[in-house]
């Protein structure tokens, strides 16, 4: 087996995008928000 | 023809985020004038949940979160709500919580038939949309056997942990990078995008990495 890639990443996006994180996942408050802002765009409200 | 754009995933088959994350990668990669070559890698978000949990996601929150019954139901009503933006119909009363790494050990196992991506779909499907267990060997080897795998060999692979070191591997990589949460996608070995992003992060990531081989492949003619 080979040993794991060590090479370091350069991280790109929003940094405080929705993740799982030890057996929590995160859900934050502004999403619903962020739903219906984008369903505005859409005209779909 | 260029080469396809690697990216590999680190996921959880009971994480909500990696469900909705892949159905936005998706939508990025369909958009995009290449090719893109996904592979799933291993991540435990859990690994001392029992194989026969009793109980729900909720019951879990409250069990070894303190959270209680009413938040939790607030929490996992926002994801389904998310979840239902990217057409994926959440079923939280139904979820079966319960131990993935016997779920990993067959992505790996399907992966070495060249189906791993399906795999992936249907266990985060049965997961997280039809209710179905997706910790016991016998479980598996039925969603994997309706995705036209051997099912026998499938309960072979599993009860012999044939692919168990495999899920270990990804499970080291991803400490290597220094993965804390999921999904996260690697691109090339390179770019690190953490987190269910809009599509158009993605897209982005997958524009930059067809413009950097253009720039490297004009330079090498030069």
């Amino acid at each position: 087996m080979t040993d794991p890639t060590t090479s370091p990443l350069t991280l790109i996006g929003d940094p405080n995008a929705e993740v799982c994180e030890g057996d929590f996942c995160v859900i934050p408050d502004h999403h619903e928000q962020a739903i219906v802002n984008r369903r505005l765009d859409d005209d779909a409200i | 023809m260029s080469e396809a754009i690697k990216v590999d995933i680190w996921s959880d088959v009971q994480c909500p985020w990696c469900y909705i994350g892949k159905r936005k990668f998706e939508a990025a990669v369909a958009g995009f004038d290449g090719e893109v070559d996904v592979e799933y890698h291993s991540f435990e978000l859990a690994p001392d949940t029992p194989v026969d949990f009793e109980g729900s996601p909720k019951d879990y929150l409250a069990e070894r979160k303190g959270i209680s019954p009413a938040d939790a139901d607030v929490m996992l009503g926002r994801v389904t709500g998310i979840a239902a933006s990217v057409g994926l119909n959440y079923d939280y009363d139904h979820v079966h919580q319960t131990n993935t790494i016997k779920a990993h050990e067959l992505l790996h196992y399907a992966k070495s038939q060249g189906r791993q991506v399906d795999m992936k779909e249907r266990l985060l499907k049965a997961y997280f949309v039809d209710g179905r267990h997706v910790g016991r060997i016998e479980d598996l080897a039925d969603l994997a056997a309706e995705i036209g795998l051997d099912r026998a060999e499938v309960v072979t692979v599993l009860t012999n942990e044939t692919y168990l070191a495999d899920v270990k591997a990804d499970v080291a990589q991803a400490e290597a990078y220094g993965i804390n949460g999921v999904p996260f996608f690697v691109f090339e070995e390179k770019y690190g995008v953490s987190g269910a992003q809009d599509p158009a992060t993605f897209a982005n990531v997958l524009e930059q990495v067809a413009s950097e081989r253009a720039q490297q492949s004009s330079e090498s003619v030069k």
